[in-house]
Protein backbone atom coordinates (compact mmCIF):
# COMPACT_ATOMS: atom_id res chain seq x y z
CA UNK A 1 0.00 0.00 0.00
CA UNK A 2 1.63 2.95 -1.01
CA UNK A 3 0.96 6.27 1.27
CA UNK A 4 -1.59 7.80 -1.46
CA UNK A 5 -3.82 4.95 -0.55
CA UNK A 6 -3.46 5.14 3.06
CA UNK A 7 -4.02 8.51 2.85
CA UNK A 8 -7.15 8.20 0.12
CA UNK A 9 -8.80 5.86 1.81
CA UNK A 10 -10.23 7.30 5.19
CA UNK A 11 -10.97 10.61 3.03
CA UNK A 12 -13.13 9.07 0.81
CA UNK A 13 -14.33 6.92 3.93
CA UNK A 14 -15.40 10.76 5.15
CA UNK A 15 -16.66 12.03 2.38
CA UNK A 16 -19.40 8.94 1.47
CA UNK A 17 -20.08 9.41 5.55
CA UNK A 18 -20.59 13.59 5.44
CA UNK A 19 -22.51 12.95 2.51
CA UNK A 20 -24.95 10.51 4.12
CA UNK A 21 -24.82 12.91 6.99
CA UNK A 22 -26.18 15.80 4.10
CA UNK A 23 -29.05 13.20 3.63
CA UNK A 24 -30.46 12.03 6.87
CA UNK A 25 -30.18 15.89 7.79
CA UNK A 26 -31.92 16.80 4.96
CA UNK A 27 -34.44 13.86 5.67
CA UNK A 28 -35.52 15.56 9.00
CA UNK A 29 -36.28 19.08 7.76
CA UNK A 30 -38.14 17.88 4.84
CA UNK A 31 -40.38 16.20 6.85
CA UNK A 32 -40.58 18.54 9.85
CA UNK A 33 -41.75 21.08 7.13
CA UNK A 34 -44.11 18.66 5.49
CA UNK A 35 -45.94 18.88 8.73
CA UNK A 36 -45.54 22.15 9.34
CA UNK A 37 -47.31 22.38 5.56
CA UNK A 38 -50.28 20.13 6.61
CA UNK A 39 -50.80 22.36 9.70
CA UNK A 40 -50.66 25.50 7.54
CA UNK A 41 -53.15 23.41 5.40
CA UNK A 42 -55.43 22.33 8.66
CA UNK A 43 -55.48 26.27 9.50
CA UNK A 44 -56.38 27.25 5.80
CA UNK A 45 -59.37 24.77 6.61
CA UNK A 46 -60.61 26.37 9.14
CA UNK A 47 -60.29 29.93 7.73
CA UNK A 48 -62.28 28.92 4.87
CA UNK A 49 -65.38 27.97 7.15
CA UNK A 50 -64.85 30.76 9.04
CA UNK A 51 -64.99 33.33 5.86
CA UNK A 52 -68.22 31.15 5.60
CA UNK A 53 -69.61 32.54 8.73
CA UNK A 54 -71.16 35.72 8.08
CA UNK A 55 -72.87 34.63 5.51
CA UNK A 56 -74.57 31.51 7.09
CA UNK A 57 -75.20 34.05 10.17
CA UNK A 58 -77.12 36.54 7.59
CA UNK A 59 -78.94 33.49 6.19
CA UNK A 60 -80.35 31.96 9.12
CA UNK A 61 -81.25 35.71 10.86
CA UNK A 62 -83.97 36.03 7.93
CA UNK A 63 -85.80 32.92 8.75
CA UNK A 64 -85.14 32.83 12.49
CA UNK A 65 -84.64 35.77 14.08
CA UNK A 66 -85.90 34.78 17.49
CA UNK A 67 -82.29 32.79 17.97
CA UNK A 68 -80.70 35.51 19.06
CA UNK A 69 -78.64 33.56 21.50
CA UNK A 70 -77.01 31.37 19.15
CA UNK A 71 -76.22 33.13 16.20
CA UNK A 72 -74.54 35.68 18.45
CA UNK A 73 -72.50 32.54 20.40
CA UNK A 74 -71.47 32.05 16.44
CA UNK A 75 -70.36 35.29 15.74
CA UNK A 76 -68.34 35.84 19.07
CA UNK A 77 -66.64 32.67 18.94
CA UNK A 78 -65.56 33.26 15.12
CA UNK A 79 -63.89 36.30 16.39
CA UNK A 80 -62.84 34.49 19.04
CA UNK A 81 -61.32 32.12 16.72
CA UNK A 82 -59.91 35.24 14.38
CA UNK A 83 -57.93 36.78 17.26
CA UNK A 84 -56.67 33.51 18.79
CA UNK A 85 -55.38 32.91 14.69
CA UNK A 86 -53.61 36.38 15.16
CA UNK A 87 -52.02 35.64 18.26
CA UNK A 88 -50.18 32.91 16.93
CA UNK A 89 -50.82 30.46 20.02
CA UNK A 90 -51.38 26.99 17.92
CA UNK A 91 -53.04 25.57 21.82
CA UNK A 92 -55.84 28.48 21.70
CA UNK A 93 -56.25 28.85 18.30
CA UNK A 94 -57.50 25.44 18.78
CA UNK A 95 -59.74 25.46 21.54
CA UNK A 96 -61.09 28.56 20.24
CA UNK A 97 -61.81 26.32 16.68
CA UNK A 98 -63.48 23.45 18.64
CA UNK A 99 -65.46 26.39 20.21
CA UNK A 100 -66.90 27.07 17.57
CA UNK A 101 -67.50 23.62 16.31
CA UNK A 102 -69.60 23.02 18.88
CA UNK A 103 -71.41 26.62 18.61
CA UNK A 104 -72.40 25.76 15.19
CA UNK A 105 -73.60 22.41 15.83
CA UNK A 106 -76.01 24.39 18.20
CA UNK A 107 -77.23 26.44 15.46
CA UNK A 108 -77.55 23.53 13.09
CA UNK A 109 -79.72 21.92 15.10
CA UNK A 110 -81.89 25.30 16.04
CA UNK A 111 -81.94 24.85 12.27
CA UNK A 112 -83.92 22.16 11.94
CA UNK A 113 -87.50 23.91 13.54
CA UNK A 114 -87.20 26.08 10.62
CA UNK A 115 -88.21 24.07 7.06
CA UNK A 116 -88.93 27.19 5.28
CA UNK A 117 -85.16 27.93 6.08
CA UNK A 118 -84.21 24.58 5.13
CA UNK A 119 -85.93 24.41 1.40
CA UNK A 120 -84.43 27.60 1.21
CA UNK A 121 -82.08 27.69 -1.83
CA UNK A 122 -79.39 29.78 -0.73
CA UNK A 123 -79.11 27.92 2.58
CA UNK A 124 -78.72 24.34 1.00
CA UNK A 125 -76.02 25.46 -1.01
CA UNK A 126 -75.04 27.21 2.58
CA UNK A 127 -74.76 23.65 3.69
CA UNK A 128 -72.92 22.22 1.14
CA UNK A 129 -70.09 24.86 1.38
CA UNK A 130 -70.15 24.57 5.14
CA UNK A 131 -70.15 20.19 5.09
CA UNK A 132 -67.67 20.74 2.37
CA UNK A 133 -65.45 22.84 4.52
CA UNK A 134 -65.85 20.33 7.50
CA UNK A 135 -65.07 17.64 5.58
CA UNK A 136 -61.92 19.24 4.53
CA UNK A 137 -60.76 20.01 8.27
CA UNK A 138 -60.86 16.34 8.74
CA UNK A 139 -58.92 15.58 5.86
CA UNK A 140 -56.11 18.12 6.38
CA UNK A 141 -56.22 16.95 10.01
CA UNK A 142 -55.72 13.49 9.27
CA UNK A 143 -52.79 13.71 6.70
CA UNK A 144 -50.91 16.53 9.69
CA UNK A 145 -51.45 13.79 11.84
CA UNK A 146 -49.79 11.67 9.74
CA UNK A 147 -46.96 13.83 8.89
CA UNK A 148 -46.19 14.72 12.23
CA UNK A 149 -46.36 10.90 13.04
CA UNK A 150 -43.98 10.30 9.96
CA UNK A 151 -41.48 12.81 11.51
CA UNK A 152 -41.47 11.84 15.05
CA UNK A 153 -40.82 8.08 13.90
CA UNK A 154 -37.98 9.59 12.00
CA UNK A 155 -36.41 12.04 14.94
CA UNK A 156 -37.02 8.73 17.38
CA UNK A 157 -35.40 6.18 15.20
CA UNK A 158 -31.96 5.24 14.03
CA UNK A 159 -30.02 7.30 11.96
CA UNK A 160 -32.11 10.33 12.87
CA UNK A 161 -32.77 9.61 16.27
CA UNK A 162 -28.25 10.85 16.25
CA UNK A 163 -29.43 14.17 14.44
CA UNK A 164 -32.54 14.88 16.24
CA UNK A 165 -30.27 15.11 19.67
CA UNK A 166 -27.47 17.03 18.03
CA UNK A 167 -29.64 19.25 16.31
CA UNK A 168 -32.89 19.97 18.50
CA UNK A 169 -34.84 18.74 16.55
CA UNK A 170 -38.12 18.52 19.22
CA UNK A 171 -40.73 15.61 19.21
CA UNK A 172 -44.36 17.83 17.19
CA UNK A 173 -47.59 17.18 19.01
CA UNK A 174 -50.28 15.41 17.18
CA UNK A 175 -53.78 17.32 16.68
CA UNK A 176 -56.03 15.77 19.49
CA UNK A 177 -59.03 16.63 18.73
CA UNK A 178 -61.54 16.05 22.25
CA UNK A 179 -63.13 12.32 22.21
CA UNK A 180 -65.70 11.67 18.58
CA UNK A 181 -64.25 14.61 16.76
CA UNK A 182 -65.05 13.14 13.85
CA UNK A 183 -68.77 14.02 15.14
CA UNK A 184 -68.09 17.19 16.86
CA UNK A 185 -68.39 19.31 13.90
CA UNK A 186 -71.83 17.64 12.52
CA UNK A 187 -73.41 19.96 10.65
CA UNK A 188 -76.18 17.20 9.39
CA UNK A 189 -79.50 18.79 8.71
CA UNK B 1 -31.61 -5.09 16.60
CA UNK B 2 -30.90 -1.41 16.46
CA UNK B 3 -34.75 -1.41 16.82
CA UNK B 4 -34.97 -3.95 19.38
CA UNK B 5 -32.47 -1.43 21.78
CA UNK B 6 -34.49 1.42 21.00
CA UNK B 7 -37.56 0.18 22.41
CA UNK B 8 -35.83 -1.62 25.34
CA UNK B 9 -35.20 2.01 26.25
CA UNK B 10 -37.65 4.05 27.92
CA UNK B 11 -40.29 4.89 25.41
CA UNK B 12 -41.91 7.74 26.14
CA UNK B 13 -45.33 6.93 27.24
CA UNK B 14 -46.23 10.50 25.71
CA UNK B 15 -45.00 9.23 22.31
CA UNK B 16 -47.01 6.03 22.77
CA UNK B 17 -50.18 8.46 24.11
CA UNK B 18 -50.07 9.80 20.33
CA UNK B 19 -50.13 7.11 18.57
CA UNK B 20 -53.66 5.96 20.22
CA UNK B 21 -54.67 8.90 20.04
CA UNK B 22 -53.80 9.22 16.52
CA UNK B 23 -55.37 5.91 16.14
CA UNK B 24 -58.50 6.56 18.08
CA UNK B 25 -58.95 9.39 15.25
CA UNK B 26 -59.78 6.11 12.52
CA UNK B 27 -62.45 4.87 11.83
CA UNK B 28 -63.47 2.07 13.83
CA UNK B 29 -65.26 0.14 10.92
CA UNK B 30 -62.84 0.56 7.82
CA UNK B 31 -64.51 -0.85 5.06
CA UNK B 32 -61.44 -2.24 2.28
CA UNK B 33 -61.41 0.74 -0.56
CA UNK B 34 -61.15 -1.53 -4.23
CA UNK B 35 -58.39 -1.23 -6.33
CA UNK B 36 -57.97 0.78 -9.01
CA UNK B 37 -60.24 -0.77 -11.91
CA UNK B 38 -59.15 -1.29 -15.33
CA UNK B 39 -62.73 0.73 -16.41
CA UNK B 40 -64.20 4.26 -15.18
CA UNK B 41 -67.35 3.07 -14.41
CA UNK B 42 -67.47 0.04 -11.80
CA UNK B 43 -70.70 -1.33 -10.35
CA UNK B 44 -70.79 -3.73 -7.79
CA UNK B 45 -74.03 -3.76 -7.02
CA UNK B 46 -75.38 -5.46 -10.83
CA UNK B 47 -77.39 -2.26 -11.26
CA UNK B 48 -76.41 -1.30 -14.32
CA UNK B 49 -76.63 -3.23 -17.33
CA UNK B 50 -73.49 -4.10 -19.66
CA UNK B 51 -74.75 -1.71 -22.19
CA UNK B 52 -75.14 0.74 -20.16
CA UNK B 53 -71.72 0.99 -18.17
CA UNK B 54 -70.29 0.86 -21.55
CA UNK B 55 -72.51 3.57 -22.73
CA UNK B 56 -71.19 5.37 -19.70
CA UNK B 57 -67.35 4.16 -20.82
CA UNK B 58 -67.74 5.92 -23.65
CA UNK B 59 -68.78 9.15 -22.91
CA UNK B 60 -66.16 9.46 -20.13
CA UNK B 61 -63.79 8.46 -22.14
CA UNK B 62 -64.43 11.59 -24.33
CA UNK B 63 -64.76 14.02 -22.14
CA UNK B 64 -61.17 12.66 -21.05
CA UNK B 65 -59.69 13.27 -24.21
CA UNK B 66 -61.26 16.63 -24.57
CA UNK B 67 -60.23 17.85 -21.13
CA UNK B 68 -58.31 15.30 -19.60
CA UNK B 69 -60.49 15.55 -16.81
CA UNK B 70 -61.86 11.74 -15.21
CA UNK B 71 -64.24 11.08 -13.66
CA UNK B 72 -65.10 7.75 -12.64
CA UNK B 73 -68.05 6.04 -11.00
CA UNK B 74 -68.20 3.70 -8.32
CA UNK B 75 -71.14 2.06 -6.92
CA UNK B 76 -70.84 -0.31 -3.65
CA UNK B 77 -74.08 -2.21 -2.01
CA UNK B 78 -73.13 -1.16 1.93
CA UNK B 79 -70.64 1.21 3.81
CA UNK B 80 -70.90 -1.55 6.54
CA UNK B 81 -70.91 1.19 9.19
CA UNK B 82 -67.76 3.03 7.84
CA UNK B 83 -68.54 7.08 7.12
CA UNK B 84 -69.37 7.97 3.79
CA UNK B 85 -66.44 10.90 3.70
CA UNK B 86 -64.40 8.73 5.30
CA UNK B 87 -64.36 6.39 2.76
CA UNK B 88 -65.01 8.28 -0.61
CA UNK B 89 -61.40 10.05 0.67
CA UNK B 90 -60.06 7.23 1.08
CA UNK B 91 -61.59 5.60 -2.23
CA UNK B 92 -59.67 8.91 -4.02
CA UNK B 93 -56.64 8.26 -2.08
CA UNK B 94 -56.55 5.41 -3.54
CA UNK B 95 -57.54 5.57 -7.11
CA UNK B 96 -56.27 8.94 -7.24
CA UNK B 97 -58.31 9.96 -10.49
CA UNK B 98 -57.43 13.00 -12.33
CA UNK B 99 -54.53 14.21 -14.06
CA UNK B 100 -50.59 14.73 -12.14
CA UNK B 101 -50.26 17.95 -11.14
CA UNK B 102 -53.83 18.78 -12.56
CA UNK B 103 -55.57 17.52 -10.14
CA UNK B 104 -58.48 17.23 -11.97
CA UNK B 105 -60.47 13.94 -11.01
CA UNK B 106 -63.79 13.76 -9.60
CA UNK B 107 -65.45 10.35 -8.46
CA UNK B 108 -69.14 9.41 -8.29
CA UNK B 109 -69.93 7.69 -5.22
CA UNK B 110 -73.18 5.55 -4.70
CA UNK B 111 -74.02 3.78 -2.07
CA UNK B 112 -77.08 1.48 -3.23
CA UNK B 113 -78.54 -0.26 0.16
CA UNK B 114 -77.42 2.71 2.52
CA UNK B 115 -78.87 5.53 -0.22
CA UNK B 116 -76.45 7.51 0.44
CA UNK B 117 -74.08 9.30 -2.61
CA UNK B 118 -71.23 11.69 -2.80
CA UNK B 119 -69.91 13.65 -5.71
CA UNK B 120 -65.99 13.93 -4.27
CA UNK B 121 -63.81 16.97 -6.26
CA UNK B 122 -60.01 16.84 -7.19
CA UNK B 123 -57.95 20.18 -5.57
CA UNK B 124 -58.05 21.24 -9.49
CA UNK B 125 -61.85 21.36 -9.86
CA UNK B 126 -62.82 22.89 -7.02
CA UNK B 127 -62.64 25.78 -8.69
CA UNK B 128 -65.22 24.72 -11.39
CA UNK B 129 -67.21 22.39 -9.59
CA UNK B 130 -67.40 24.17 -5.62
CA UNK B 131 -68.75 21.86 -3.01
CA UNK B 132 -72.39 23.80 -3.28
CA UNK B 133 -72.57 23.10 -7.41
CA UNK B 134 -71.75 19.63 -6.70
CA UNK B 135 -74.96 19.46 -3.95
CA UNK B 136 -77.04 21.32 -6.52
CA UNK B 137 -76.06 18.87 -9.11
CA UNK B 138 -77.11 15.71 -7.09
CA UNK B 139 -80.04 17.14 -5.38
CA UNK B 140 -81.30 18.26 -8.75
CA UNK B 141 -80.53 15.67 -11.38
CA UNK B 142 -79.35 12.64 -9.39
CA UNK B 143 -81.69 12.12 -6.42
CA UNK B 144 -84.98 12.44 -8.14
CA UNK B 145 -83.98 10.17 -10.92
CA UNK B 146 -82.32 7.58 -7.79
CA UNK B 147 -85.51 7.62 -6.00
CA UNK B 148 -87.76 7.15 -8.82
CA UNK B 149 -84.88 3.32 -9.19
CA UNK B 150 -83.71 5.31 -12.58
CA UNK B 151 -80.29 4.45 -11.56
CA UNK B 152 -78.69 4.39 -15.10
CA UNK B 153 -80.52 7.99 -15.87
CA UNK B 154 -79.72 9.25 -12.73
CA UNK B 155 -75.81 8.60 -13.25
CA UNK B 156 -75.94 9.92 -16.86
CA UNK B 157 -77.60 12.96 -15.73
CA UNK B 158 -75.05 13.86 -12.49
CA UNK B 159 -72.19 12.93 -15.16
CA UNK B 160 -73.72 14.89 -17.65
CA UNK B 161 -74.07 18.09 -15.35
CA UNK B 162 -70.52 17.77 -13.77
CA UNK B 163 -69.35 17.76 -17.33
CA UNK B 164 -70.90 20.90 -18.35
CA UNK B 165 -70.03 22.40 -14.92
CA UNK B 166 -65.92 21.71 -15.57
CA UNK B 167 -65.27 22.15 -19.06
CA UNK B 168 -63.79 24.42 -20.18
CA UNK B 169 -61.22 24.67 -17.17
CA UNK B 170 -57.82 23.82 -16.83
CA UNK B 171 -57.27 24.13 -20.70
CA UNK B 172 -53.96 25.83 -19.48
CA UNK B 173 -50.81 23.55 -19.50
CA UNK B 174 -49.52 21.40 -16.38
CA UNK B 175 -47.80 22.91 -13.61
CA UNK B 176 -44.82 21.96 -13.56
CA UNK B 177 -43.12 20.20 -11.27
CA UNK B 178 -39.94 21.68 -8.67
CA UNK B 179 -36.78 20.71 -10.02
CA UNK B 180 -35.50 17.28 -8.50
CA UNK B 181 -31.98 18.85 -8.77
CA UNK B 182 -31.59 19.30 -5.43
CA UNK B 183 -32.19 16.35 -4.02
CA UNK B 184 -29.36 14.90 -5.99
CA UNK B 185 -26.84 17.51 -4.69
CA UNK B 186 -25.47 15.30 -2.00
CA UNK B 187 -24.99 12.46 -4.58
CA UNK B 188 -23.25 15.11 -7.66
CA UNK B 189 -21.32 16.21 -4.71
CA UNK B 190 -20.03 13.09 -3.38
CA UNK B 191 -19.41 11.81 -6.90
CA UNK B 192 -17.12 14.95 -7.55
CA UNK B 193 -15.37 14.17 -4.08
CA UNK B 194 -14.27 10.91 -5.84
CA UNK B 195 -13.63 11.79 -8.58
CA UNK B 196 -11.22 14.40 -7.84
CA UNK B 197 -9.62 12.29 -5.41
CA UNK B 198 -9.43 9.02 -7.85
CA UNK B 199 -7.85 11.57 -10.38
CA UNK B 200 -5.50 13.10 -8.19
CA UNK B 201 -4.41 9.60 -7.26
CA UNK B 202 -3.51 9.03 -10.80
CA UNK B 203 -2.05 11.73 -10.88
CA UNK B 204 0.01 10.91 -8.03
CA UNK B 205 0.91 7.21 -9.41
CA UNK B 206 0.80 7.62 -12.96
CA UNK B 207 -0.85 4.43 -13.02
CA UNK B 208 -3.13 3.75 -15.91
CA UNK B 209 -5.73 1.58 -14.57
CA UNK B 210 -6.68 4.79 -11.96
CA UNK B 211 -7.77 7.03 -14.80
CA UNK B 212 -9.97 3.68 -15.88
CA UNK B 213 -11.74 3.51 -12.64
CA UNK B 214 -12.33 7.56 -12.67
CA UNK B 215 -14.50 7.11 -15.65
CA UNK B 216 -16.45 4.28 -14.44
CA UNK B 217 -17.07 6.50 -11.30
CA UNK B 218 -18.07 9.16 -13.70
CA UNK B 219 -20.70 6.43 -15.47
CA UNK B 220 -21.80 5.57 -11.71
CA UNK B 221 -22.91 9.10 -11.64
CA UNK B 222 -24.92 9.13 -14.28
CA UNK B 223 -26.50 5.98 -13.37
CA UNK B 224 -27.65 7.49 -10.11
CA UNK B 225 -28.97 10.97 -12.13
CA UNK B 226 -30.47 8.29 -14.20
CA UNK B 227 -32.37 6.80 -11.63
CA UNK B 228 -34.17 9.56 -10.21
CA UNK B 229 -36.42 10.80 -13.16
CA UNK B 230 -37.89 7.69 -13.20
CA UNK B 231 -41.88 7.48 -12.25
CA UNK B 232 -43.64 10.40 -13.67
CA UNK B 233 -47.35 10.76 -14.16
CA UNK B 234 -48.00 8.84 -17.53
CA UNK B 235 -50.41 10.88 -19.71
CA UNK B 236 -53.03 8.01 -20.85
CA UNK B 237 -53.97 7.48 -24.68
CA UNK B 238 -57.54 5.42 -24.96
CA UNK B 239 -57.18 3.73 -21.80
CA UNK B 240 -58.27 4.57 -18.32
CA UNK B 241 -54.68 5.66 -16.79
CA UNK B 242 -53.35 8.63 -15.87
CA UNK B 243 -53.77 9.22 -12.14
CA UNK B 244 -51.92 11.05 -9.94
CA UNK B 245 -54.62 13.33 -9.04
CA UNK B 246 -54.51 14.55 -5.33
CA UNK B 247 -58.33 14.85 -2.93
CA UNK B 248 -58.68 17.47 -0.34
CA UNK B 249 -62.01 16.49 0.56
CA UNK B 250 -63.85 19.07 -1.70
CA UNK B 251 -67.68 17.77 -3.15
CA UNK B 252 -70.81 17.15 -1.41
CA UNK B 253 -72.74 14.04 -0.04
CA UNK B 254 -76.26 13.45 0.22
CA UNK B 255 -79.19 10.99 0.56
CA UNK B 256 -82.11 10.27 -2.03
Amino acid sequence: MSKVAIILIPLVIIGVLVVGAFGIYNGLVSSQEEAKTAWAQVENQYQRRADLIPNLVETVKGYAQQEKTVLEEVTRLRSQWGEARQSGDINKTLQAAQGLDGALGRLMVVVEKYPDLKSNQNFMKLQDQLEGTENRISVERRRFNESVLNYNKKIRTFPGALFAGLFGFERMPLFEAEQDAKKAPKVKF
Amino acid sequence: MIAGLLRNNAFPKLFLAGIFAFLSCLPALALVVPDRPSGRVTDRTGTLTRDQILRLEQKLAAFERETTNQIAVLLIPSLEGDSLEDFSIRLAEKWKIGQQGRNNGVILLIVKNDRKLRIEVGYGLEGALPDALAGTIMRNEISPRFREGQFYQGIDAGVNAVIAATKGEYKASPKKKGSQMEAWIPFLLAGAFLVFFMLAASRARRRQYHSGSSRGWTSGGGFWYGGSSGGGGGFDSGGFSGGGGDFGGGGASGTW
